[in-house]
Order: C-alpha cells, then structure tokens, then sequence
C-alpha cells in the first residue's frame, strides 16, 4: 500500500539521509500501536457509539421532503385548504367495510399549516424517510403505498380539539373515533419512484424534485384508531352537495439521499465516459477512501497509503466521514502534523511529525525508559545511526496495517508499558512524600522563617527555588540572556548579569514581611479576639505561608514543625500554648491531624518545657 | 475609606483685596530658552547656597545663584544626552558627606542623580514607568528622595546608595497619576501624595523604617535589596473634584489645590485604631483668580509663612499662610508677564520670588526695602 514517490531522483548518500528521516515516524507509530493495542480489549465509549453511526449510515435511505407550493393565483384558495394533512399511507386490500371505498393504514401524519403556530413558526413541509431505493420498488410495485392529502375545509374538523400543534401530530391523542367531510387527494408511490428511477442525478445521490399538481375531491373521512392500527376510512360521497367542493393544490416533492447534505466535494465526483449506473457504484466505492501522505526529508518526499471507510492508518478506528477522520486524527494523533484538503479528484491528508513537540514518552534509541525521570521532556531527541533504520523502518509498515503481534505478546508488551508508567507514578509520589522527612529534619528549613528575608532564604520547603538549569545550561540562551538589561519584576531596578544568570526567582514570591503586616493589621480589626488569639492566628498565618502548606495531608507536618519552631516561646507564655493546643484540637476534630502527630507535637512542646525549666540541658 | 468632611465652621476664605504688606518688584527675566519651564527650585538643603536654584525645562537643567541687585548668575547647566527628554521636576539633595546634588526627573521616568560638587551625573535612577511629576527631598534626612510618577506610584529613594527602598502603591494606591508628592516636616515616616485621581493620600512609612535605616549601609547590588511595597495609605482625602496637582504640609495640616482657582488647607484627622479612616476638617482657602489648568505649583519659604502661586495669566499671588483669615501680601503682576506661570520659587525668607513661565523665560521679584 505504500509506495514511494519517485518524482525526486537522489543520490545513493541522499537517499540514505531520507531513509533516515523517515524514521522520525517510528516511535510515535509505535506509540499509537500500544495505545491502539490496549484500546482493542478496552474500547472507548466515543468508539463505540461511532460503530453504531457508521452502521446507521451504511443504511442508505431517502429522505422526501413533501411542500406546497405557494401559487399566487392560487394563493387565495390554497389558503383556504390549510390545515393540510399529509399522510404516508399503505392501501389495507381487504377490509370488509362496506360503506367505505378504501382504507389507508398509516403510522405518521403531518400537519402543514400557513397560520403561525404557537411558537411563532409554521409548519409548510412534510418529511417522510424511504427504504433504499432498491427495497422501495418491491413496494412501489406492489402499489399500496401512497401519499394522501386531506383537508378539512368548512367541515367540521375532526382533528380539532387535539394536539394539533405542528409537525408530526401525536397519535396517542387521536380519538379512536373521528370523522367528517373533507377534501383528499392521493399520490401513488409508484409514480414517484419511477420518476426517481429514470432520473440520472437521484442515482448519483443528488436530489430530484417534482412538482405536481393534484386535485383535491370531496369525500366522508373516518379516522380510526384501533390496536395500535391507525385507519384512515374514505368514502366518496352520497350527498350530491358536497360534490362542488373540489381544488386543485400544487405540491412539490423532492427526495434525496438521507444524509446527503453532509457531503463534501469530494462526492460529487463525476466522468462523463463511465456510464451512469457504473459510476454510482464507483462513487459508492470511493467515498470512504483517504489518501495518506507522509511527508518526511524535510517535506520534500512522501510515501502514500489509502486507507478505505475513512479509517484511521494508526489505530484503524473507522471515522463515518472525512470531517469524523479529521477530528480523531487531530485530538487523537497529535504527534503528527496534518493538512487536509478534499477536491473532486480525492481526500487527502498530509501527514508529518511534529519535531517541536517530543513527549516524554517517545524516548530515544539507547535510553532505558525505565531510568528516565518521567517528567523531564527536555531531553532533545538523539539522531539515530543508520544502522538502526531498517530495523525501524519495519515497524513503520505493519503497524499502519494492523498488529499482527500474537495476543500473548501483546499483553507482555503491554504489562511492559504498565509497569514502566506505574513505576513511574511510584516515583512521582515518592518524590513528593521523601522530600516531606527531609524538610522535618533540616533544622535550617524552621530558622529561615525568624530571619528577615534580606539574604535570600536559605530553604523553602516546596516551590520557591526554582532551578532554572535548562537556561543556564544552553549556550545560546545565555548569549540572549547577555544581549539585553533586565530589571527586577517587583523592585523595577536593572540587575547584574550576575544577578541574571543565578539562580534566584522571586517572579512568584510573596514579600512575606509585606504579608505579615498585612496579616496583623487584618487581624487587628477583629473586636472579638483576645491578644493572644490575635498573635497565634498571625503565627500560624505566617507560618503557613512561609512553608507553603496548602494541601490537608501537609497539616500533621506543619503542626510539628510549628510546634518545634515556636516551642520555646510557647512555653513561656502558658494563654499562647492553650491557643496551640485548643488549634490543634480543632485540627483533630476536622479530621486534618491524626492523634498521633498531635502527641509528637506536645511531646516537643514537653520537651521545651523541660528545657525551659532547666536551663543547664 | 475616604475621609469624609467633618461638621465644623466653614471653612476662611482670604480676601483678594492685597494688604500691601510687602511690595515686589521685577529685578530680572530672563529668556533661558523657548521650551517651557516647569520647575525652579531653591537650594534649601545647605544654608551655604540658600540663593541657588535651579531649572528645569526641556532637556536642560541649569543652576543659577541670585546675587544683590536682582543679578542673576548661570552656575552650571547640565544637557541630558537624549533630546526628547523633557524634565518636569528637579529638587535639591545631598549625600551624607554634604555634596549637594539636584534630582531632576521627567518625562522619561529616569531621575537623573547630579553632583553638583563634582559637576557629573552621579547616578541615574530606572524604575518609575512613566513621567515624573513631582521629586521632593526630606529635610530630616536630605539622601532621602520621593517621587511621584504617571506610574501611579511613589517612591522613596536613596540618592546617596542609589537605592530604591520604598514603592508606594498598590492596592491602595492611587488610580492615576500622581502628580505631587510632599515629606511631612516633622514626622519623618510621614509623607502625602495626590494626583489625577482627584485624591489625597497619607502614608506612613513607619512599620518600614527598618529598611530606610538599611538603605543606608546596603553595600550590596541596588538590584538586590529587598524594595518593599507600601499598598495601604493611612489617610485617603477627597478634598478636590479634580485633578489635584499640588500638596504641601503646613505642620500637621495639608494645603492642596486643584483646578478650582484656589489653594486649600485643612487638616486630616485620622482615627487612631483604624487606618485609612478618618474625617478632613477644611480650615482656609487661599483663592488665586485665573489658576484653572493643572500642573500649576505653589512654592512656600522656608518657614512656611508665604507661599506664592503662579496663574495661567502670568500673574503672582504671594498669600501669608498662617494667618486667620490668609492674608494676601502681595499681587505680582508685570504687563510682559502673560505666559502661565507653572512653578514658582521663594526663597528663604521670602523676599525674593522667582517665576519660570511656559514661553520659557525666568523672572525675579524683589522685596522693595521701605515696606
């Protein structure tokens, strides 16, 4: 299926640097390959109504679309014969109701109406959906099938007094019984379906329409509705006076593919030296065919592939239509570049890697994944050797077909995959949980919150040093860096280049002896604390900001190291160590400390106390 | 937050009617150049150069000294290298060895630092975003330089360490530019500030004085001291319906004016628990005709018993500050003088009253000696 685009002519060297960048496909193929592999035992929900779509629009049907023309001469009278309903209708051959000529079984009826409804529109269209065209003419011949046309003109309504809204009228409220004088005319399928048949452009899926003209007869109606069975009775008329009222109504019906508004360019492919019945299976053939061409050697080469039902060339997924194709690839492939276009001749997508964009997952030739820190990405892709290429082109191919790997394999490679991102999290939540002892036991971490914060601290517990590593390491962001004056972002002063290139960003941080003046003025204003409530809120506030507690699993920590921090100063002043501990109950009681920090805590506030009591220790 | 006004007297307004206390006469113009003057300024800082002063106007800044007989001297004139600088302000420093330096600032938003002394630019002070409106020296502590600034913020600096200490602004800061700015007298932790945002504001320093005492023995990079922000005033006044575009202590009482033709004292009363609330009791109100476009400046002497104002007709009020009902010395009107008047300059004890006009020229007024 793929096959090599010949246009360029190349040198033996050439060629090989082309082969070689066309590797670029391998690991993000790849990629797609175990994510497709997984999703085969477990599908996505999207995937699976999608089938159901796809298989929906496998059904061809027609949609006929039935109109009254608004004739201007005719206008006056055509008005007169709204409410019209229109009704798709089966012939019942043999039922023994002897005052009635004919019976009608129907399931649906449409009301068309000129005067504004309810909610200010007006219904002037009927649609009726059709078997294919195929099935259509066993029942076009059998001639049961037709369109009735009724109208209650003068008489009395029998459908009055029912929901009689718009559109479809609900069955469910007809009255079992109705009837009265009206007007009714009928169109037999049949003819429609001949006029569909001869006509060359309904075959390719474009629309016919027909206008024509009908006249509308009197006649005794009766609705019947009886086990599910709606019966439309008719009877021409005994009474010679209502005889007279007899029109004559336009109407338009169109057909057309059921979906047919949907489709693109692309459909309305047309050859004049193909016949037409040839060319509607053509055009059937084709429509869900995609060319894929993957540009690679710096978009001057490409390999083609077609794939058919607009199916996916990564993970096989079926897309229902080129715009479905279109959306998956983009949200679901997004390692890759896509164009799209779409003309007469064909529906294209070019397809190249993106080169800006390498994820953490796709790791280069050599590297264990296994050793890599799953959230460094700024590891720059190493060119492979040409050694590896064929190798790898290998797997460009098969993998765009479909994974011939046996089940058994699969599962290995895919516990593989499992192990090395479970691994991977273990690391991330170990990372985090390591750094919390750490923190406890450094005893610069609890002084660094007395000090002003004139020398930059020397700890902070989680985000305020940020290692600007990558910056520093690259030469050419240096020589940026060197280019131009920066300026401190809170003090506006023009720094060093010293200053520059150090370590230090206080872009985000808090000035926190700003904040603490804050803290105790808002504090100040309450009326109905005592002093010392004040200044264990404005400890604890502080605190809490300094150290960057923001998640209820740091509180046990926090209380700790607060209560190691301010100790001593809490056991000189009993009012102060009651507001700790009645804090810390509270803590208790919201569920944010575990009885067990609570006792470490005032087992350091004892051991302060012993301190305190003997200064000699 | 705003004060409101308090119930009370009305407030005393002075009678036009001049009392011909002191008479002045014209002893001097000058034409210093075409583009318009916006700042002169005695040296009050160093009793050695009480008769100095300098302007600023354009690219320019120049330093005179006013001799006997309405002589005026050109002492030094500094050029700023790039010619669409436009000064709007200068005040007179100096550094702790007694140097005297002008600071100078405008529409660049760069305070240019000048040793007069030594005759050079001793620093240059980026920061401020915007124009500088206003640049006032503590007389307590004459290193010490605040800004006011299109930026919408104050700040306080240190011209002997070049340090940026303090940035006054914020979430209580102004909303517009701020076009004058003032030291309390006495209270060095003191300062007030008004601007386009029709409000006056008193900040206190007080809490961050640490930081003022640390600019001064900071050896480190400026960069890398740690500037703090002031974000709450202690004292918001609406006293003007406009742009106020001149504040002055007068001990603990303010004087203000804005576009409504008059100058206008009146003293904050801040309540002592809580902060930024308070009420303004309005006490005089000095009318000066003709004085309705913004950035006209009034100058008092060094001990705050006159302060004289320019108009948009050119002509001078001198009005005596301290009395009750104000008293107005003297009108100082010359039939050439018609350009508007931005800022005015009195010398130490007043007898001497310089003008700088928007046509660009200097004028002095003497003290008759008879009076």
């Amino acid at each position: 299926m793929c096959r090599q685009d010949s246009r360029v002519r190349m040198s033996a060297e050439e060629e090989m640097a082309a082969e070689e960048s066309l590797s670029i496909y391998c690991k993000p193929v790849e990629f797609y390959n175990i994510l497709q592999r997984r999703a085969i035992r477990n599908p996505s929900f999207l995937q699976r109504c999608l089938s159901y779509k796809i298989e929906a629009k496998h059904k061809r049907r027609i949609q006929m679309t039935v109109s009254i023309s608004r004739n201007e001469k005719e206008g006056v009278q055509t008005q007169n014969l709204f409410p019209l309903y229109v009704f798709l209708a089966r012939l019942v051959p043999d039922v023994a109701v002897p005052e009635y000529s004919a019976t009608y079984r129907f399931s649906r009826a449409c009301m068309l109406s000129n005067s504004t409804g309810v909610d200010g529109s007006s219904q002037l269209q009927a649609n009726f959906i059709l078997p294919d065209i195929n099935k259509l003419a066993l029942e076009a011949k059998s001639g049961s099938l037709a369109i009735l046309f009724v109208s209650f003109v003068g008489a009395q309504n029998p459908f009055r007094g029912i929901n009689l809204s718009k559109g479809p009228v609900d069955m469910a409220s007809f009255p079992s019984n109705a009837g009265g004088y009206c007007l009714w005319s009928q169109i037999p399928l049949e003819l429609l379906y001949i006029s569909w048949e001869n006509s060359p452009n309904f075959v390719l899926g474009q629309r016919a329409e027909m206008i024509s003209t009908i006249d509308m007869h009197s006649c005794f109606l009766k609705l019947s509705c009886l086990n599910e069975d709606k019966c439309l009775m008719i009877a021409t008329p005994y009474n010679p006076e209502t005889v007279i009222l007899s029109q004559q109504l336009q109407v338009t019906i169109s057909a057309e593919e059921f979906g047919a508004r949907e489709k693109s360019l692309y459909n309305t492919y047309t050859r004049s030296d193909i016949p037409s019945t040839l060319l509607s299976h053509i055009i059937r053939l084709r429509a869900g065919n995609v060319i894929f061409n993957y540009r690679y050697y710096n978009n001057t080469l490409q390999r083609t592939e077609v794939t058919e039902d607009f199916s996916c060339p990564f993970c096989l997924v079926r897309c229902a239509s080129f715009k479905g194709l279109r959306h998956h690839l983009c949200s679901s492939h997004d390692l890759f570049n896509f164009e799209f276009w779409v003309t007469e001749e064909y529906q294209a997508v070019n397809v190249s890697v993106k080169i800006d964009n390498w994820r953490s997952e796709i790791v280069a030739d050599g590297v264990d994944p296994k050793l890599q820190v799953f959230f460094s990405c700024s590891k720059p892709l190493r060119r492979r050797r040409p050694k590896n290429l064929y190798q790898s082109l290998k797997h460009v191919h098969p993998h765009v077909l479909q994974s011939d790997l046996p089940a058994g394999l699969c599962d290995l490679s895919d516990k593989a995959d499992d192990a090395h991102s479970s691994k991977g999290d273990k690391a991330r939540i170990s990372g985090v949980s390591s750094s919390l002892p750490q923190s406890c036991a450094d005893p610069g971490c609890v002084q660094s919150i007395s000090g002003n914060n004139f020398a930059p601290p020397a700890m902070l517990l989680f985000a305020k040093t940020r290692k600007l590593s990558v910056e520093r390491s690259d030469p050419r962001n240096c020589a940026l860096l060197r280019k131009r004056q920066f300026f401190h972002s809170h003090r506006a002063q023009p720094m060093t280049l010293e200053q520059v290139l150090s370590d230090q960003d206080s872009e985000d941080e808090v000035d926190d002896d700003v904040a603490d003046f804050e803290d105790r003025r808002m504090l100040d204003d309450f009326v109905d604390v005592t002093k010392d409530e004040k200044q264990m809120m404005h400890m604890w506030n502080s605190f809490v900001r300094k150290q960057q507690v923001l998640a209820d699993g740091h509180i046990p920590w926090s209380c700790e190291a607060f209560s190691r921090l301010h100790g001593h100063d809490l056991v000189r002043a009993p009012a102060l160590i009651w507001c700790w501990r009645l804090f810390m109950i509270k803590l208790w009681n919201h569920g944010l400390l575990d009885a067990r920090s609570m006792n470490n805590c005032n087992i350091i506030l004892e051991q302060c106390q012993g301190q305190a009591s003997d200064p000699k220790s | 937050m705003a004060a409101k006004f308090a119930l009370g007297s009305e407030p005393v307004a002075g009678s036009l009617a001049p009392s011909k206390k002191r008479e002045y006469r014209v002893t001097n113009r000058l034409q210093e150049g075409k583009r318009p003057l916006y700042a002169i300024v005695f040296n009050f800082i160093d009793s050695r150069y009480f008769n100095v002063f300098a302007t600023v106007g354009g690219n320019r800044v120049t330093v005179y000294q006013c001799l006997e007989g309405g002589v005026i001297a050109v002492l030094q004139s500094y050029i700023d290298e790039d010619k669409d600088e436009s000064f709007y302000t200068a005040s007179w420093a100096c550094n702790i060895d007694g140097n005297p330096f002008l600071v100078a600032g405008g529409i660049n938003g760069i305070m240019r630092v000048i040793d007069c002394g030594s005759e050079k630019i001793d620093k240059s002070f980026v920061g401020h975003g915007d124009s500088i409106n206003e640049i006032r020296t503590q007389p307590l502590k004459s290193s010490l330089v605040v800004s006011a600034s299109k930026d919408e913020s104050v700040r306080l600096w240190n011209v002997h360490t070049g340090i940026c200490i303090l940035i006054f602004a914020g979430a209580g800061g102004h909303r517009n530019e701020v076009l004058s700015v003032d030291f309390h007298p006495s209270d060095i932790y003191r300062i007030a500030s008004c601007g386009m945002d029709n409000t006056v504001k008193i900040w206190s320093m007080k809490e961050f004085w640490t930081y003022v005492e640390k600019s001064f023995t900071w050896t480190d990079l400026p960069s890398k001291f740690p500037t703090k922000y002031v974000q709450f005033p202690v004292f918001i006044a609406s006293i003007h319906t406009n742009y106020v575009d001149c504040n002055r202590w007068l001990g603990d009482f303010l004087l203000s004016k804005s576009v409504d033709n008059e100058i206008v004292l009146w003293e904050p009363k801040m309540k002592e628990q809580s902060p930024g609330e308070g009420t303004v009791d309005i006490l005089q109100k000095y009318p000066v005709p003709e004085c309705d476009i913004w950035f006209i400046k009034f100058s008092c002497d060094f001990h705050y018993n006159a302060a004289a104002i320019g108009n948009r007709e050119g002509k001078i009020f001198v009005w005596e500050l301290q009395s009750s009902p104000p008293v107005l010395i003297a009108k100082l009107i010359h039939p050439q003088s018609k350009s508007p008047i931005r800022q005015t300059a009195t010398s130490f004890d007043g007898s001497t009253i310089l003008s700088c006009c928007e046509d660009g020229t200097i004028w002095r007024w003497d003290a008759m000696e008879n009076s």
